[in-house]
């Protein structure tokens, strides 16, 4: 704004003025050729005609020049009173811009100028003094203007014509010679002894009017000065003025004597302060117009002799003027000598520091006058007026000086012309805060300087100055700081601008109400008219259209100065339905966790003024926005009454914006609302569960797949959590249900119009629904929908709209491994920089935004997703032949359950399988699963859980049966009694696997199932229990002996015994013990070599035991029989041997093992229910075996047989019991019998070892005496002579070798009792 | 005569505020040009144009004939504001200078701001109307004194708000003895 240029004192005033039809773009068009002109040399200006009128023309020689200035509005009308203060504030000349068209005719174009001249001045002002009224012809050259019949003050430039820009420089320099030549008139007028008393009559005078002037000579009917003032309406001052008595003989120009003045008899309270009528006062505006003609020189001598007039008379106010009048020579000198020597001019501090003091030491000036008490109100206005001015002033000359980097030729050009100014760094980053301190430094000015000088102006005083002057001085003040780069300053005056500004709206809407009120009463029958407007208003509603051209201004201005506070009042948009995408939001994208920022107090304060802008402009759609934004970005701060409130009038200008029509909403504003959406498993009968169709080829589940729900081996299987977070399966046409989480952390109901799940892929019907989350709290709300087709249904997140705003969609994605890893990471990363400040102040909210730059890139998100298959059938159990669903049993017994399942549904079941699952297996398999088991244990759990399991199936029966929709099937499970189970479960697995395909496309390779689970109480007994087990050699003799006692089963042990030939016997004896209240009946058989199967049963009482007995025919393994490693049953893998046996250890534990898995294999036992029909099987693997049994009941490898023979082999020796019965020193043979009984031929030796052995002879090796290759059944032989040499008895022990080995494989003892 | 302080974080947080009343004589007569204002308006932005301009405070000062004022209601809002606004220059000075007390760094109005600003850039920002410059400079470092302690509990951040007590009496005290 030029108005407020450091060296207005010194611009001619020129006002452009639109007439006529003029368009804004030609009209522009031509103002701003026209201000391209600003300054006019004093040479260019044609000399006056006549000398009165040649005070103030230049001489052709002189250098000066004339600012011109072309503010585009006519002075406020408060400030006439300063028309001769200040000749520089009006416009001293005006020129109308016109273009001719066809349709108008010169005069009527200089009429509708005159008329709007005296629309923009009152009658009795002085100014303008000059005008002109510039026709720009068209283009097109078809005006119908007679350039011939020119009016005075009206120039045409034709279209045609090649330089315009000459010549409108031209016109104007006759413009300025009429205003020098007005302003001799005006100084004339005021030399007259009378014109001095009034120039000294006020503090602020008026021009005498011309009534009361002498008439001068000279009639000035070409001016138009007069021709205003001599309208025949006065004001009343001018009234009471014209009636004193005022002829006056003039003495001389300005030589009028103090004395005079009594006699005037003006009022006696406007001449308290221009009581000396000095001269001071004449000079000082003779230095003015001398200043605006561009005389500096002249100015300079009228100014010192004003301020040496001032001195001597205070008169404080025209004392500042004059030396504000000074200091704006010596800055224009500075201007004009730069322009003519660039080199020599030079940078001295001390050369400028005089001027800036000249304009501090007016502005001092200002401030210090104390206004005449008595006197009107305008002069406060007036002198706040000038004070902020001059303030300004000072400020400027800082400013520009900073600004121009240094006192030079572009800090005088822009204190001259304020376009002029270099650009000024803009922006609060570091580059621009390092280009501020440089021209700092450069300058020599710092911005504190400045910005002190600019302080001054802000001050109560501002309230005296009109709205229009306030408002422009505030907004110079905001814009001098934002240079300067103080944002919070610049905003705290922003506010004032746009309280000001808000004022006269609200003010100007009432002024209005009241108008139309007032001319309601005024009508001509008061109470009638009332009564009439009322009725129309009942009538017809009555809407103005507001006009809403500032609002969108003013609306900006409001959010830049909460947005400089902090606060984002855009951050909720608004949107054009029409073409409205619906944005995403990513759920974290909200970062609760960060540092309080900004003046929350503040912030609080100015958004709660920014709504009632907002609602006084009236934008209710912009309330709705700055509440809503008000309350997403402060909601922690906001107190409850204030987030109700903000709530409450959002809510009301939405309304209030619907019912006018606005077309634009509101975006989703309350932050995140979701917290979480997980689909509801489905019922356990509806679950539905994929499997590959190769599976259908494999008639029988491999067995052993019960015990493959082992623990991973791996700690981290990649693909196990892949397989973990697969998709869900759905049928289609179901009903799925979700719950969603809804937070709400404001303090007032939060209602969603409208909620439903955001999905893509299979069309997926879910209806919308409402919610009104309560404040502060989590809600659970369940949405259902039903996909439509088989395919891929995604569930990205959720739609969410809030009453009368838009549609938002929240984004949530699954937690996969790298999202929480960089959540984790991004939420470390705030808590380290929480308390920690890198940026200050107004830079603070540039931390988030680099904290969260990092890894936006390449984020693959995964959401919810669901496999949509084709629609299952549905079966049910309809019967079941348990009562209850319990079952008893007694340990062993076997049990029939029959089910009976009925299909629901319109499709069939082709394919059905049966699974079970009793409590016996978890334990087991977590047992396994532990692998602390030994493997003998391992073995025997396995066996528990695979050859003897709960429940079992005859699957076959079942296969390739379908089950028509409406028909039944039973299925019979057996369940077997085994101790320790208490439940199971039987899961049927059904599906419709063999669909009938609607294209030839390829099927699908995977097929679904569904489940129904029939769960089982099972109670088993355990009533007998077998232990003490035990296998004893026998021999016929030994039993012979046995037998011989009068046992009481003799018979039985004898019938059974009956078969047991000479050797390769044993006996098997069990203790059974009945721990039932019922007598069991045991029965024990065996099943050896096929042919008999002999058993002996007996009763076992209750609480008794009783001790079974069954001869066992020895078994016989062979090495690579019992050399196998214990087996696993399951095809488990990475069985690590942990026992660390040695090899012998583990030979006979494999030995002890296979040959208790040939006993177990070979002997059965069975129990009955003495009184009932129950029976069941009784087992014996609770047993084990120990070495001595298993001595017993093998079969030796080789036999050995001792004998002791007389006479060359000739007489075996007599026996004496079992001993055979020798005579000392007699040579006998021992002759060693090893019959091969294996399958294999062996190479034998043979150890012979008698005891004492001192005490015998022999002849030969006793140790590894070979008995050569003996066939299968064959008999070695070897003989060696022996001489016992003393009497006594003597052992004789034999043992059979393989070849090689250490071990025997057959041996054998004789005794020998040696006689005399 | 009264004096307000503002403690602020890094990130322009007010930490802590305390409002003195001293019994000192009050600041010299305000410039001439502020006297005899309008009262144009009776809208609710007049209010807040008058506030923020300074000129309620004038009426205050003259009803109640230069006595203490109280500052409350709209009136601390602009103080809040003119405490707020200083900080572009405080800021500007803070760049320039080493010293951590910077005297009279900004005025405004009728207040004149001093400052002082800590190694960690939190601000002490105290607006007063007369000239104390040594009895501000001994607060400042008084006060600075109590924040050091209480900045010692590793509780406290600096961005937590100072509820103590103990600091609050202390401050007070030290702006009886200096203020």
């Amino acid at each position: 704004m030029d108005d407020y240029a450091v060296c207005a004192l010194a611009h001619v005033r020129i006002l452009l003025v639109p007439i006529g039809s003029i368009s804004k773009r030609t009209f522009d068009q031509w103002a701003a050729e026209i201000r391209t002109i600003e300054a006019l040399r004093l040479s260019d200006i044609p000399p006056g005609t006549r000398d009165e009128k040649a005070r103030f023309m230049p001489s052709p020689k002189s250098r000066g020049y004339i600012h011109l200035n072309y503010p585009s509005h006519p002075p406020s009308s408060s400030l006439f009173d300063l028309a001769l203060f200040r000749p520089s504030l009006f416009p001293l000349g005006v020129i109308g811009i016109a273009s001719c068209s066809r349709t108008d005719s010169l005069s009527s174009i200089l009429a509708e100028f005159n008329a709007s001249l005296k629309e923009m001045f009152p009658q009795d002002c002085l100014y303008p003094l000059a005008r002109n009224c510039f026709i720009f012809e068209e283009d097109d050259g078809s005006t119908n203007l007679n350039l011939g019949d020119l009016l005075p003050g009206l120039v045409v430039i034709p279209s045609a014509m090649g330089n315009k820009k000459e010549n409108i420089e031209t016109l104007l320099a006759d413009l300025c010679s009429n205003i020098l030549g007005e302003f001799s008139t005006i100084m004339s007028n005021l030399e007259t002894p009378l014109g001095n008393e009034y120039l000294n009559a006020a503090l602020f005078p008026k021009m005498p009017s011309a009534s009361d002037m002498p008439r001068p000579l000279d009639d000035d009917s070409r001016t138009p000065l007069p021709s205003f003032n001599s309208q025949p309406e006065l004001t009343t001052v001018n009234k009471r003025q014209s009636l004193l008595p005022t002829r006056t003989s003039s003495t001389g120009p300005g030589m009028m004597p103090p004395s005079r003045q009594s006699t005037l008899g003006l009022p006696a309270r406007k001449s308290g302060i221009g009581a000396a009528s000095s001269h001071g006062r004449l000079f000082k505006v003779l230095g003015d117009l001398f200043l605006l003609s561009g005389r500096t020189e002249d100015a300079t001598i009228w100014y010192t002799e004003a301020v040496s007039l001032f001195k001597l008379q205070p008169d404080t106010i025209w004392h500042a003027a004059a030396s504000e009048g000074q200091a704006t020579i010596a800055l224009v000198e500075a201007w004009m000598a730069s322009q003519s020597t660039v080199c020599a001019f030079a940078t001295r501090p001390g050369q400028w520091s005089d001027i800036v003091d000249k304009v501090e030491t007016a502005a001092g000036l200002y401030a210090k006058v104390t206004p005449p008490t008595t006197d009107n109100q305008y002069h406060y206005a007036h002198l706040s007026f000038l004070y902020v001015h001059a303030v300004l002033r000072h400020a400027n000359v800082l400013l520009s000086v900073w600004i121009a980097r240094g006192w030079g030729q572009l800090a005088l050009s822009t204190m001259l012309s304020p376009r002029a100014a270099p650009p000024a760094p803009r922006g609060q980053d570091a580059a621009a805060r390092t280009q501020r301190e440089k021209l700092s430094s450069l300058s020599g000015v710092s911005r504190a300087q400045v910005a002190d000088a600019l302080s001054d102006v802000h001050g109560p005083w501002l309230l005296h100055l009109s709205h229009r002057e306030r408002i422009g001085v505030l907004e110079q003040l905001a814009s001098r700081y934002a240079l300067l780069g103080f944002r919070r300053k610049e905003v705290y005056v922003l506010r004032e601008v746009v309280g000001c500004i808000m004022d006269l709206i609200v003010c100007g809407r009432a002024e209005g109400d009241a108008a139309t009120f007032f001319d309601g009463v005024n009508g001509s029958s008061p109470g009638g008219s009332m009564q009439s407007a009322r009725m129309q208003m009942a009538d017809v509603a009555v809407r103005e259209t507001d006009r809403v051209d500032g609002n969108r201004s003013i609306v900006a201005l409001v959010s830049y100065i909460c947005r400089v506070h902090g606060v984002d009042l855009d951050i909720v948009k608004h949107i054009d339905p029409n073409n409205a995408s619906v944005d995403e939001k990513h759920a974290d994208d909200e970062d609760a966790l960060e540092d309080p920022s900004g003046w929350a107090e503040i912030q609080v304060g100015i958004v709660r003024e920014a709504l009632a802008v907002a609602e006084a402009l009236p934008e209710p759609s912009v309330v709705a926005q700055f509440a809503f934004s008000a309350l997403k970005s402060l909601h922690t701060v906001l107190s409850d009454d204030d987030q109700l409130s903000l709530f409450g009038s959002a809510s009301r200008a939405l309304t209030a914006a619907r019912r006018r029509g606005d077309p634009r909403i509101i975006e989703y504003w309350s932050g995140q609302p979701v917290v979480s959406v997980e689909l509801v498993p489905p019922h356990t009968t509806r679950q539905l569960v994929e499997s590959p169709v190769s599976l259908l080829a494999q008639r029988q589940p491999v067995e052993g797949s019960s015990l493959l729900r082992t623990t991973d081996p791996f700690l981290y299987n990649p693909r196990k959590a892949m397989t973990a977070q697969g998709k869900t399966l759905v049928a289609e046409g179901e009903t799925l249900e979700f719950l969603v989480t809804l937070a709400n952390p404001y303090v007032f109901d939060l209602e969603l119009q409208n909620v439903s799940l955001s999905t893509t892929g299979v069309t997926f019907t879910t209806p919308h629904t409402r919610v009104v989350l309560a404040p502060t709290s989590t809600h659970t709300l369940t949405l259902t929908g039903t996909p439509s087709r088989p395919g891929l249904l995604t569930i990205r997140g959720l739609l969410v709209q809030a009453p009368g705003g838009a549609p938002r969609e929240f984004l949530l994605p699954l937690a996969s491994a790298e999202e929480d890893e960089r959540a984790a990471r991004r939420r470390s990363a705030v808590q380290c920089e929480m308390g920690r400040v890198k940026f200050s102040g107004l830079e603070r909210k540039r931390r988030s935004v680099g904290a969260s730059g990092e890894g936006k890139g390449g984020r693959v998100r995964r959401f919810l997703e669901c496999k949509v298959v084709p629609v299952q059938p549905a079966v049910r159990i309809r019967w079941s032949s348990l009562a209850h669903g319990a079952l008893m049993l007694y340990d062993g017994e076997r049990s029939t359950i029959r089910l009976t399942l009925e299909n629901v549904s319109p499709l069939p079941v082709d394919f059905l399988r049966l699974t079970f699952d009793d409590s016996t297996v978890g334990p087991a398999q977590a047992a396994l699963a532990e692998g602390e088991l030994s493997v003998f244990e391992t073995y025997e759990t396995e066996y528990a859980l695979l050859k003897r399991p709960v429940f079992s199936w005859d699957a076959a029966r079942h296969e390739g049966r379908v089950i028509r929709p409406g028909q039944k099937e039973v299925v019979e499970v057996v369940c077997a009694g085994k101790v320790g189970c208490t439940s199971g479960v039987i899961s049927v697995a059904y599906g419709y696997v063999n669909r009938k395909q609607a294209t030839l496309a390829q099927p699908a390779d995977v097929f679904h199932t569904r489940t129904l689970a029939y769960p089982v109480l099972v109670t088993v007994y355990q009533m007998l229990e077998c232990n003490a087990m035990d296998i004893l050699p026998f021999s016929p003799t030994a039993a012979g002996e046995k037998t011989g006692d009068g046992d009481a089963r003799e018979g039985d042990v004898r019938a059974l015994l009956g078969d047991a030939e000479e050797a390769g016997w044993c006996l098997l004896t069990v203790d059974v013990r009945n721990t039932y209240g019922v007598p069991f009946e045991v029965t024990f058989g065996r099943d050896q070599d096929g042919k008999s199967t002999p058993s002996t049963t007996s009763v076992v009482a209750p609480g008794s035991t009783a001790r079974i007995i069954l001869p066992l025919k020895k078994l016989h393994l062979s090495p690579p029989d019992w050399d196998k490693p214990i087996p696993t049953l399951s095809d488990r893998q990475f069985v690590v041997d942990k026992s660390a046996l040695s090899a012998a250890e583990q030979r006979a534990q494999r030995q002890l093992f296979w040959h208790r898995e040939r006993l177990l294999s070979v002997v059965h036992a069975t129990w009955r229910e003495v009184r009932g029909g129950r029976s069941g099987e009784l087992s014996l693997r609770r047993c084990r075996m120990t070495w001595p049994m298993l001595e017993a009941v093998r079969v030796e490898g080789v036999s050995v047989r001792i004998g002791v023979w007389r006479d060359g082999g000739g007489e075996e020796a007599g026996r004496r019991g079992e001993a055979v019965s020798v005579r000392g020193g007699e040579f006998v043979y021992v002759r060693v019998e090893a019959t091969n009984m294996t399958e294999d031929a062996l190479a034998l030796t043979l150890d012979l070892a008698a005891e004492p052995a001192e005490h015998v002879l022999y002849d030969g090796a006793l140790v590894d005496a070979p008995l050569g290759r003996v066939g299968t059944g064959e008999r070695g032989t070897a003989e060696v002579p022996v001489c016992f040499v003393a009497c006594g008895r003597f052992t004789v022990d034999g043992r059979v070798r393989t070849v090689g080995a250490a071990e025997a494989v057959g041996a054998a003892r004789v005794r020998v009792v040696v006689e005399e | 005569m009264s004096h307000h302080l503002f403690i602020l974080s890094p990130s322009d947080t007010p930490l802590y505020s305390l409002t003195h009343l001293s019994s000192r004589p009050a600041a010299p007569a305000p410039s001439p040009l502020s006297a005899n204002l309008p009262s144009w308006s009776t809208s609710a932005f007049a209010g807040t144009l008058t506030a923020l301009s300074g000129a309620s405070s004038m009426a205050q000062m003259s009803t109640q004939g230069g006595g203490v004022r109280m500052g409350g209601g709209q009136d601390r809002h602009v103080i809040q504001m003119i405490a707020n606004a200083s900080l572009d220059m405080i800021e500007d000075v803070v760049r320039r200078e080493n010293g951590m007390y910077l005297k009279a760094v900004d005025k405004f109005n009728e207040w004149t701001i001093s400052a002082f600003v800590t190694p960690g850039n939190t601000k002490f920002v105290l607006l007063h109307e007369g000239k104390n410059d040594d009895g501000i400079r001994a607060f400042f470092v008084e006060v600075w004194e109590l924040y050091l302690k209480t900045m010692m509990n590793p509780f406290h951040t600096a961005h937590s708000t100072i509820r103590s007590s103990v600091f609050d009496t202390r401050v007070r005290a030290s702006a009886k003895k200096y203020l």
